[in-house]
């Protein structure tokens, strides 16, 4: 009985954390992806609204016109046609974004001490599904909502199934779960600890973000193909294409960019089947690899001999 | 109070580590070869977000191409790893990574 609480516990925080991450993110990624650049209007970004979460649908805005409408559209920011288009409500610098963030980060990093904390292996694995439930949300957090939904799709789902499988068939409690190592080996294995948290640090006081917290880039893809024969951004094309061309920063070169495309699939797919196109085929070896040779190892070695079998055959098969 | 509520890049990379950390520890500290390989799993979803946060600050798409690629490859690395536990765990009816000592031998 006293093992199903941490059971019970984890699965309180995974359905918290699903539901979280469904209904608190959704509808902010809906209204990012509904703001569109005019093409042949360099630098004006229009906002259109589209049945986007609680607002009324319909609005465009394009040209302000004297109706108390639009001057109501003209009071909101989001819907200001000459607001910046990185100054929209997606970005994430908001205070309930802010709470959000540290909601997921805890579930993220809860889950993740349960992995290692707990002797009950069911109880770990649902440790493990909420902090990438979590990590799932994180993923949200940074436009990349493809990602996100394969991150539940393949590890929430597929990956935890698989764990769960298994423990299932091994089936045995541990006596002893943790490595008690002797003096030597401890010293070494903090010693090693202790380098790794320097080198971490290390490495992310060294980080250098571009200047303000999370507004630069505004979400993009980059179109790299539109360019002239000099290899500049081709800003007809470009325009035509719904974007246009900037720099991420200092000493880069310009790119054609459609805003608010980040991470979606269409972006995520332009790149895997263009430059990613000999990563995701070679992927697929892999798979097909890695299915066979876990077939081949986890298929038992000599299973129910044939009854008119060679007796010497059988006894060698008994000894591998 | 600006380093609560301004959520910037850094958040993103520090939970990261923290992530790694945690699947760094369970990997040394357990010795039941299933909760080795959930850390495993923990710490490839940190580098993902690293490299997702990474993506996004330097607004390059190509690495969310790479992290769908390590995703496949952890897909891959936890079935053969599990099959090799199942085969492990047939032979001598325990999982723990101190008493496989057959090739030290």
């Amino acid at each position: 009985m006293r093992t199903r609480i941490p059971i019970l516990i984890a699965a309180a925080a995974l359905a918290l954390v699903a539901t979280g991450a469904a209904g608190a993110l959704a509808p902010s990624i809906a209204v990012a992806q509904n703001v569109v650049i005019q093409p042949g209007q360099p630098g004006v970004v229009v906002q259109q609204v589209q049945g986007a979460g609680a607002r009324p649908t319909g609005a465009p805005t394009a040209a302000p016109s004297p109706t108390p409408r639009a001057e109501a559209a003209a009071s909101d920011p989001r819907l200001n046609p000459k607001a910046p288009p990185h100054l929209d409500e997606i970005e994430s610098t908001g205070k309930g974004t802010a709470l959000l963030f540290w909601a997921f980060a805890l579930a993220a990093v809860g889950g993740a001490l349960f992995v290692v904390t707990r002797r009950n292996l069911i109880a770990a694995v649902m440790g493990m599904v909420g902090s990438f439930l979590g990590i799932a949300a994180v993923y949200m957090m940074l436009y990349a909502s493809f990602l996100s939904v394969i991150q539940m799709l393949v590890y929430a789902g597929a990956i935890m199934v698989l764990f769960v499988f298994v423990i299932m068939i091994l089936n045995r409690p541990e006596d002893e779960p943790v490595a008690p190592s002797g003096r030597a080996g401890q010293a070494i294995g903090s010693l090693a600890m202790v380098y790794l948290v320097f080198r971490l640090g290390m490495l992310l006081i060294d980080v250098k973000a571009p200047e303000s917290a999370m507004a630069p880039p505004a979400p993009t893809v980059a179109i790299v193909a539109v360019r002239t024969p000099e290899g500049a951004c081709d800003v007809a094309r470009c325009e035509a294409a719904g974007g246009r061309c900037s720099v991420t920063g200092p000493n880069q070169p310009q790119l054609c960019r459609v805003l608010h495309e980040w991470g979606t699939v269409k972006s995520v797919g332009t790149d895997l089947f263009g430059p990613g196109a000999f990563p995701f085929e070679a992927i697929s070896i892999l798979l097909l690899v890695a299915v066979v040779g876990a077939i081949a190892i986890a298929r038992p070695l000599h299973e129910d001999p044939k009854p008119g079998a060679d007796a010497a055959d059988a006894a060698r098969s008994e000894h591998a | 109070m600006s380093i609560i509520f301004n959520i910037g890049y850094g958040h993103f990379l520090v939970l990261a580590a923290v992530l790694f950390l945690i699947g760094v520890g369970g990997v040394l500290i357990r010795r039941n070869a299933l909760i080795i390989l959930m850390s495993v799993e923990l710490m490839l979803n940190a580098a993902n977000m690293t490299l997702l946060t990474f993506s996004r600050m330097w607004g390059d798409i190509s690495a969310h191409t790479f992290a769908l690629i390590v995703i496949a490859v952890a897909a891959a690395e936890a079935a053969v790893g599990l099959a090799i536990v199942v085969a492990v765990f047939r032979g001598r009816r325990n999982v723990d990574v101190d008493r496989l000592t057959t090739l030290r031998h």
